[in-house]
């Protein structure tokens, strides 16, 4: 048994310790909003957050996890309030949608160490893969959720 | 899968749609009927459509929800907003009482356009506007008519909007669900009266997308996100060419891999099934398999180059033949002739396939992203052995489509894996698996020819389209392969379109915006060619081929894109490339503002233009168009399938890149203003770009590209920010 936290609560969960921590949050505790891409780290839509910092749960073995605490969007807020999640649905900035749970979590860990980023910290911050081409629109949201609304 | 429309008359079973929406409200849903001839007059000839009963698409509930079922998929394209703003359009619903479902597999949901249930071709606002309009206000007039009877008024007295009649002399009003059950027991108006673009509301804005909401908190329920009580979870490994055959298996070794519950042995591939996945993927990787490699055994892109262009000497099909190209070309004194050549390349959808299953004694069930739920319907009534009619297709968001959901292999995967071990399997593909098989786009090459009369004009042209595989649309039609210059609008005395057929075995696919994925990298590449030789600006000289009747839509779409860009007055230093392309019912005209620096192309902007009749959701028109655009950039960068031994040698995102934040370049989109019936935007943003930036290289360098992509040339896109 592994104890792990996960958006504020303690589970205990029963997988080998090699189980990338992606698929014990997807299987094991049905948390299936942060989504399996590559399985390499490569694209990023497996992102989640442990203790604030992105980290790409695809190539992460469950058993390095630790006690840190482990954000999934879901735990982001229980409403959509987030600022980063309204900003998102101000920009309208899904497509097939995919991949925005992991933008969505990168650009909240972004904001966390550049509160005010610039156009070139977005493009060194946001490495996460979007097919749909969404790129400027959460480019827009990231600056209006830092209250720098270029729109 | 075969693309063929269907010919024959589908059978509807009205009385399940009728069964569907009694049970919804206590019985009080709006039910309507229009018979079959209003609802399919006016499409595809020869083509039987479906009779489509109004309430498998519009229910209206006492508490006056109203409930749309999109015949369209939702990929990210936005069908699930456009298309229900079509209907609240005429129907006057009230916006915020709108509830979108996915409609199940049946062929009232067939696309009058196509006559058969797929999201593809850039064909859904185009093909449904006209019949959802005349079906919304059908329903309109009844409820306003229930409202009137109910008042003892003229219906003629009475308005109505926001889901609220109101009887205009008295000031009285009534909702919707409150009047929808009697509503729904008087005549169908065969011809209710439609709005006037002029008069629309809600076509021509920008509402925020219903699907957005759901996709900010992780909520959305893709495919690869069902989960079923006792289900295991399923890894495959297909035959490394996708040609081949599992001639042996030995998983031995996989039985000692905790959670190991099967192994599934398919025609061409191997599934584990285990209690989770990563159990199913590690037991798999201890599976030894042997496999043939069939038609594609020995077959390497060295040779499927050298087949292409082995087709340009090769008779072909001519699908266009204006004047005498052949004879003024073999008179000519000198003839300028060029090759140019695109590789294969994969969708890479950010979902990997999946599908999961159920198979009882009395049916099968099945819950994927699909844009084509008849097909998944057939692949699982093959797999499982029931008839279609107890094959039941729950569909779910698509992680991207992009033309290869309207594959259904992975449904039938599936289907066998959970009849195999009579449980509920979850399928889901490794992206390794995703990457080595898709249904590629088909790599192409053309020659071109040419000759300029004494006055600089264009006097001949041929251009010999050889692809590695063919769509086939149907039997005895002329090869698709060549649209984006058989249907061009530019003139030429001397005109001549050839195509030629290579399929070397590797299975291809609709990929988004199909041929204009090709053609128009190669065709308006070559029309920069003939400019520059003819010392013309290119964009004039484009103009100059459009001066006729027919071309004149086209030239308006150039003009707004050079208009916009600023054509000839690039800042020092910067250099621009133009392009235009028309298909799926819409112009795109694409201008590319860079600077180069060696090797390094830095883009500045892409200045795009689209004339897609009016514009539905002209806020999505954009990010579709945008969205294009970077589809197209990421297989001009870097996009390229290569085979060994037939085995596709791409694997994940490492060695097939794709475009990320740091590499999009700022993108300025314009829509042309229109009163034309709608053209489809998911396609048409993919094809212009990449000739535009080519173009604009050339202009940079005087390096002439004639072959995909750039990192071929060891040419590196990067971006500067305004």
């Amino acid at each position: 048994m592994i104890t792990l936290t996960i958006n504020g609560k303690k589970q205990q969960v029963d997988v080998e310790a090699d189980t990338p921590l992606l698929w014990v949050l997807r299987d094991n505790v049905g948390l299936t909003g942060t989504k399996f891409g590559c399985g390499m780290g490569l694209c990023g839509a497996c992102t989640v957050l442990l203790d604030g910092e992105p980290m790409r749960s695809c190539a992460l073995p469950v058993s390095a996890v630790g006690s840190k605490a482990i954000t999934t969007i879901e735990g982001l807020s229980k409403d959509r309030s987030h600022p980063v999640q309204q900003a998102w649905i101000a920009e309208n900035v899904p497509q097939c949608g995919y991949c925005q749970s992991g933008m969505i979590l990168s650009a909240v860990a972004l904001l966390k160490k550049k509160p005010q980023p610039t156009d070139a910290d977005i493009d060194a911050g946001m490495t996460n893969i979007c097919r749909c081409g969404t790129y400027s629109k959460v480019r827009k949201a990231i600056h209006r959720a830092a209250g720098n609304d270029k729109t | 899968m075969g693309h063929s429309p269907s010919a024959d008359t589908p059978a509807v079973s009205r009385r399940d749609f009728l069964y569907t929406a009694a049970t919804l409200g206590s019985g009080l849903a709006l039910g309507l009927r229009l018979n079959a001839q209003q609802a399919g007059a006016g499409q595809r000839p020869g083509a039987a459509q479906p009779t489509r009963p109004p309430e498998a698409f519009i229910r209206i509930a006492p508490d006056g929800t109203i409930s749309i079922t999109t015949p369209a998929v939702e990929m990210g394209q936005g069908g699930h907003t456009s298309l229900p703003m079509i209907m609240m359009e005429e129907l006057g619903g009230d916006w915020r009482k709108l509830q979108v479902a996915d409609a199940p597999a049946d062929r009232v949901y067939n696309n009058p356009l196509n006559n058969r249930q797929t999201t593809v071709g850039s064909f859904a606002v185009r093909g449904w506007y006209n019949e959802l309009r005349r079906m919304s206000a059908a329903a309109r007039e009844m409820l306003v008519a229930a409202a009137a009877q109910n008042w003892g008024v003229a219906a003629s007295e009475c308005t109505a909007a926001n889901s609220v009649i109101t009887h205009t002399p008295s000031g009285r009003t009534t909702s919707y669900g409150s009047v929808a059950a009697a509503a729904a027991l008087l005549p169908v108006p065969q011809q209710p009266a439609l709005k006037k673009p002029e008069d629309f509301k809600v076509i021509g804005t920008s509402p925020a997308r219903v699907d957005v909401p759901n996709k900010v908190d992780g909520s959305a329920q893709y495919g690869i996100d069902k989960r079923l009580p006792n289900m295991l979870y399923g890894a495959i490994r297909l035959a490394p060419a996708v040609t081949g055959k599992l001639k042996s298996f030995d998983d031995t070794a996989a039985r000692a891999i905790k959670g190991f519950h099967s192994t599934v042995a398919l025609d061409n591939a191997v599934i584990v099934l285990a209690s989770s996945w990563w159990q199913a993927k590690k037991a798999l990787e201890k599976v030894k398999t042997e496999f043939d490699p069939g038609r594609l055994g020995g077959v390497d892109s060295a040779k499927v180059s050298s087949l292409l262009r082995a087709g340009f000497t090769e008779a072909g099909t001519t699908t266009l033949n204006n004047g005498a190209a052949e004879r003024v070309l073999a008179a000519a004194g000198h003839v300028i002739e060029s090759d140019y050549e695109v590789p294969y390349l994969a969708h890479a959808c950010m979902e990997p396939m999946n599908c999961t299953a159920q198979v009882t004694s009395e049916g099968c069930e099945v819950w994927c992203g699909t844009q084509a739920p008849q097909d998944a319907q057939a692949a699982a009534a093959e797999a499982s052995g029931h008839p279609a009619e107890r094959v039941k297709v729950h569909t779910l968001y698509l992680g991207g489509g992009f033309g290869r959901r309207g594959e259904s292999d992975y449904v039938g995967q599936a289907v066998r894996a959970a009849k195999a071990a009579g449980r509920p399997v979850k399928l889901l593909w490794s992206r390794e698996e995703d990457m080595q098989h898709d249904y590629y786009r088909p790599a192409a090459a053309i020659r071109f020819r040419a000759s300029v009369a004494a006055d600089n004009t264009v006097e001949a042209l041929e251009c010999r389209v050889v692809t590695a595989s063919e769509p086939n649309f149907g039997a005895n039609r002329p090869p698709s392969y060549t649209g984006g210059m058989s249907d061009c609008r530019y003139q030429f005395p001397n005109f001549r379109v050839t195509g030629v057929n290579k399929d070397v075995g590797l299975r291809f696919g609709f990929w988004r915006s199909v041929n204009l994925s090709h053609n128009p990298f190669m065709f308006e590449g070559f029309i920069d060619e003939l400019a520059v030789l003819n010392k013309q600006d290119p964009y004039q000289f484009r103009r100059s081929l459009l001066q006729h009747e027919q071309g004149l839509r086209q030239r308006a779409v150039l003009d707004l894109a050079a208009q916009k860009a600023g054509w000839g007055k690039a800042p020092a230093g910067r250099f621009q490339g133009i392009a235009v392309t028309e298909g799926f019912g819409s112009i795109v005209a694409s201008v590319a503002e860079i600077s180069a620096r060696g090797d390094n192309i830095i883009i500045h902007r892409i200045v795009t233009a689209i004339d897609c009749g009016i514009a539905v959701h002209p806020a999505n028109v954009l990010a579709q168009t945008e969205g294009g655009t970077m589809y197209a950039l990421t297989a001009m960068a870097s996009g390229e399938i290569t085979l060994n031994n037939g085995a596709v040698q791409q694997s994940n995102f490492h060695d097939y890149p794709i475009l990320i934040m740091s590499q999009a370049p700022v993108f300025e989109g314009h829509i042309v203003p229109s009163k034309e019936p709608p053209g489809g935007v998911g396609e048409p943003g993919t094809g212009s770009v990449m000739p535009a930036v080519a173009n604009a290289i050339f202009a940079a360098t005087g390096k002439r590209l004639r072959s995909l992509p750039l990192s071929r040339h060891n040419i590196e896109l990067s971006v500067a920010r305004a």
